[in-house]
């Protein structure tokens, strides 16, 4: 991926720079970076353990991580090992000493430091805590610690062609698990199956096809069925041992990781025998994802699409099912949940009325529940905004399909 | 007996880790390493540098003040580095209390950790006065 002809090459050194270029409008002397989202966007590695990134004004970053995995991280990384180090709980080795040794290297007299703070809906985001905060000021007395995530989120909105295109071929590998999954269940290949089963053979499809992680922080796979499906405002089912049974919806939402790019798409089955109540249900599902992908473009936002869209729901009799928001953020790894920047009426939240813009990658999230009749759907795709339409990348056909 | 940090000391210590350290049982590195001393009995500060390239033993020198620049400074009280070489005290465990602080590349100084062991095993034969 480092090969500039890859179709999945990232000019990393290029983010660096263009995030030097605005820390410069911005006045400020040098980044501390501590999410997650961040050491994917500028290493091009994983970093499961607790990480930091110093970006100095001018020249290449440093990341610092737990030393058991820093030689991984660094062997992964298009840094070298003299740029990804490892702290650990000794004399001077600790993360505040040695992070802040660096830092006072580049700003001997001090300066504006860029941090990470704020909040999030997902545990793994990684904002500077209270205790690092404090910490970092106190060892460095001479700088000024100011908030600077705007920085790197606005760099990370767009995605560039390598994110692009690794988008798609985790999309791909997504798309080999959920056939792997339905060889598996079809022509009563279902009895007996647990929703861990369901969650273990997609995921050795996927690893087979190439997926180095099923990325998803709630439980990897998601697999739910019968009443499970249905759980009111339901958007999040690490599977469990409850067995597949006759009558009942599957919801099967799995996940690929390829080049920290993301796939995550849901399916759903009904297990045959389907009642016609059922079968109402899933053409109620089908139809508005169906509009759904085909609304949205750029210029659209969140609360437009989500009153264009419950309207559809209202007119057909369904809006009591439909959870009234249809997309979340996504990104390299660690980038979920959000859309758009911190600008709207809730900090840390979606902003309703953020405008797509062209070569903005969202999922396209939908979530059906009728809890009464222990039935409901989950749709996940990632999709490219394009001017007119969008692209989704997964190409698994939209459908219910009944499993004999 | 020689006394600790002394031009006699560092002679003695030239002397053995040229005789028993091979290039081989170095892995042919090539690092440096600093001790700083704080506090020493006379009130001053203190330093033990290393040096090897490919292995050989390259410099070994003592004196007052910080030393030169080093890939691995490892700084603390004279008592504490004392009590190390007397064996009261293990280098790991001055290190995770902080008694001793590196600075270095981490996952570089893991790779080297049986390395300093050899040397201070070497040196800690020395009859040595503090």
């Amino acid at each position: 991926m480092f090969d500039k002809s890859s179709p999945y090459y990232i000019d990393f050194p290029g983010r660096i720079k263009a995030i030097q270029a605005r820390m410069a409008e911005e006045k400020i002397d040098l980044y501390l970076g501590s999410r997650l989202r961040t050491m994917s966007w500028t290493t091009d590695a994983f970093f499961p353990w607790r990480s930091f990134i110093v970006i100095p004004a001018e020249g290449l970053p440093t990341a610092f991580t737990f030393v058991i995995d820093a030689a991984r991280a660094a062997d992964d990384s298009w840094l070298d090992e003299d740029h990804v180090l490892g702290f650990a709980p000794m004399g001077g080795q600790d993360q505040i000493t040695q992070v802040s040794d660096l830092i006072k290297e580049y700003l001997p007299h001090g300066g504006r430091v860029g941090v990470e703070a704020g909040m999030s809906n997902y545990t793994p985001e990684g904002y500077l805590t209270y205790y690092e905060y404090k910490a970092f000021e106190a060892a460095m007395p001479e700088c000024t610690l100011v908030n600077a995530h705007d920085i790197v989120d606005r760099l990370q909105m767009i995605k560039d062609a390598g994110t692009i295109n690794r988008f798609r071929e985790a999309s791909r590998i997504v798309d080999v698990g959920h056939e792997a999954v339905l060889a598996a269940i079809k022509d009563g290949g279902w009895k007996g199956m647990t929703e861990t089963e369901i969650a273990g053979l997609a995921g050795y499809a996927m690893r087979k096809a190439g997926s180095t992680f099923e990325w998803s922080f709630t439980g990897g796979n998601e697999i739910a069925c019968g009443y499970r499906t249905g759980l009111a405002g339901g958007a999040c089912t690490p599977a469990t041992t409850k067995k597949v049974e006759a009558g009942e919806p599957l919801m099967v939402d799995i996940h690929a990781l390829f080049g920290l790019a993301c796939g995550d798409h849901s399916h759903n089955y009904l297990i045959a025998p389907a009642t016609d109540r059922q079968l109402w249900h899933a053409k109620n599902f089908v139809d508005i994802v169906d509009l759904t992908l085909k609304t949205y473009r750029a210029g659209v936002t969140p609360s437009s699409l989500a009153e264009e869209m419950m309207a559809f729901a209202e007119d057909r009799g369904f809006a009591d099912f439909m959870v009234p928001g249809f997309e979340h953020g996504i990104g390299m790894l660690g980038d979920e949940w959000r859309i758009g920047r911190h600008d709207g009426p809730f900090p840390y939240w979606t902003d309703p009325d953020h405008e797509y813009v062209e070569n903005e990658v969202l999922i396209c999230a939908m979530q059906y529940a009728c809890p009464d009749e222990d039935i409901g759907f989950r749709y996940e795709n990632p999709i490219l905004i394009k001017k007119d339409c969008c692209e989704y990348m997964s190409k698994f056909p939209l459908a219910i399909e009944v499993i004999e | 007996m020689v006394k600790y940090l002394s031009e006699e000391w560092r002679a003695e210590v030239e002397k053995r880790l040229k005789a028993q350290l091979t290039p081989e049982k170095m892995n042919n590195l090539t690092s440096s390493m600093n001790n700083r001393y704080f506090n020493c009995p006379d009130g001053k500060s203190r330093y033990f540098f290393v040096g090897f390239q490919n292995g050989a033993i390259d410099s070994v020198q003592v004196g007052e003040g910080d030393g030169p620049k080093a890939e691995f400074v490892i700084s603390g009280d004279y008592d504490v580095f004392a009590r190390i070489s007397r064996a009261e005290l293990g280098s790991q465990k001055a290190l995770m209390g902080g008694l001793l602080k590196l600075k270095g590349n981490m996952v570089k100084a893991l790779k080297l950790a049986s390395l300093s062991d050899r040397l201070n095993k070497i040196i800690a034969t020395i009859e040595t006065e503090f």
